[in-house]
């Protein structure tokens, strides 16, 4: 049988924590992620901009009331590769 | 989650996968405000036009709907509030809103279609249709069964107006937004509570 290689982008535990929580909505803020994941700012801003080099997300960053704020947002790219990381476990899985 | 380096195991990964997205998608959002404020206006305006006309015969009872136009605008305000404190937007959140004002246009077209062919004995069991959808719609994506159930009566009521004189018909649309917004109201309200406090 075949291994897939798991994407090292997505093989982290914070990176792929945002990622799962990106999938499932339109778009979140940076607070909604810190807060559901229990990172740091400065670690959570670290991985989301590995996330973007990678352009597995998109970061929106605007105002809101005179407050800057940045918004999250899968891509179509991050899209595919979260189905392959997961199709990739999948086959490690059933070993 | 403090090292991004940690190494997992496929089985962590998963388990990693499966608790971040029911974590999103746990997050139903809906306060049921709009349902309540909605709820009780139509419920007044129904009851004081019953009243007006089933006991007084005053015929320009039909005012009293103007009301409904404040409401609007108030909510037009009350939902930029919202969204300016709103971490997260959800598919199902903007699939929810498009129900919505799908129900707000065929609304209105309805009044003015049967107004404007005066057809006034259609208006009424046609809302009570129109409030069974979005109803409907809105409790299966937001996975709430009150909403379901309450769409369902919205549609038995409006098959019983047809056979109800005019002015009774009211009293059916109230059971119908009692049954259908404001008793889920109350429910969706109790649950943002549970699930605020439980964060």
């Amino acid at each position: 049988m075949e291994f897939k290689e798991l994407d090292p982008i997505l093989h982290s535990q914070l990176r792929l924590a945002v990622m799962s929580l990106l999938i499932s909505v339109k778009e979140a803020e940076f607070t909604f992620l810190k807060e559901k994941t229990n990172a740091t700012s400065g670690n959570l801003s670290v991985q989301i901009s590995k996330l973007k080099e990678a352009g597995y997300i998109e970061i929106i960053k605007q105002f809101n009331n005179n407050y800057p704020q940045t918004i999250c947002k899968i891509t179509p790219e991050g899209i595919i590769a979260f189905e392959n990381y997961v199709k990739a476990l999948q086959s490690y899985m059933t070993l | 989650m403090k090292n991004d380096e940690i190494r997992m195991s496929e089985k962590e990964s998963l388990e990693l996968i499966a608790s971040m997205i029911n974590t999103a998608k746990n997050r139903v959002g809906e306060t049921g405000t709009l349902y309540l404020l909605w709820g009780w206006l139509i419920l007044f305006c129904c009851i004081v036009q019953f009243i007006a006309v089933h006991f007084f015969n005053y015929s320009n009872s039909y005012y009293i709907w103007f009301s409904t136009w404040i409401l609007l605008i108030y909510q037009f305000f009350y939902i930029g509030k919202q969204q300016k404190f709103n971490k997260v937007k959800t598919y199902t959140g903007e699939i929810n809103g498009f129900v919505w004002l799908v129900f707000f246009i065929c609304l209105m077209l309805v009044i003015f279609i049967g107004t404007y062919l005066k057809r006034y004995e259609i208006i009424n069991p046609m809302i009570l249709v129109l409030y069974g959808m979005p109803t409907f719609l809105s409790g299966i994506i937001l996975k709430f069964k009150s909403l379901i159930i309450g769409g369902i009566c919205c549609w038995l009521l409006s098959i019983l107006s047809v056979f109800i004189p005019g002015d009774y018909q009211l009293l059916l649309t109230a059971a119908a937004i009692i049954a259908g917004w404001i008793i889920p109201g109350y429910l969706l309200k109790k649950n943002y509570k549970k699930a605020d406090n439980g964060i």
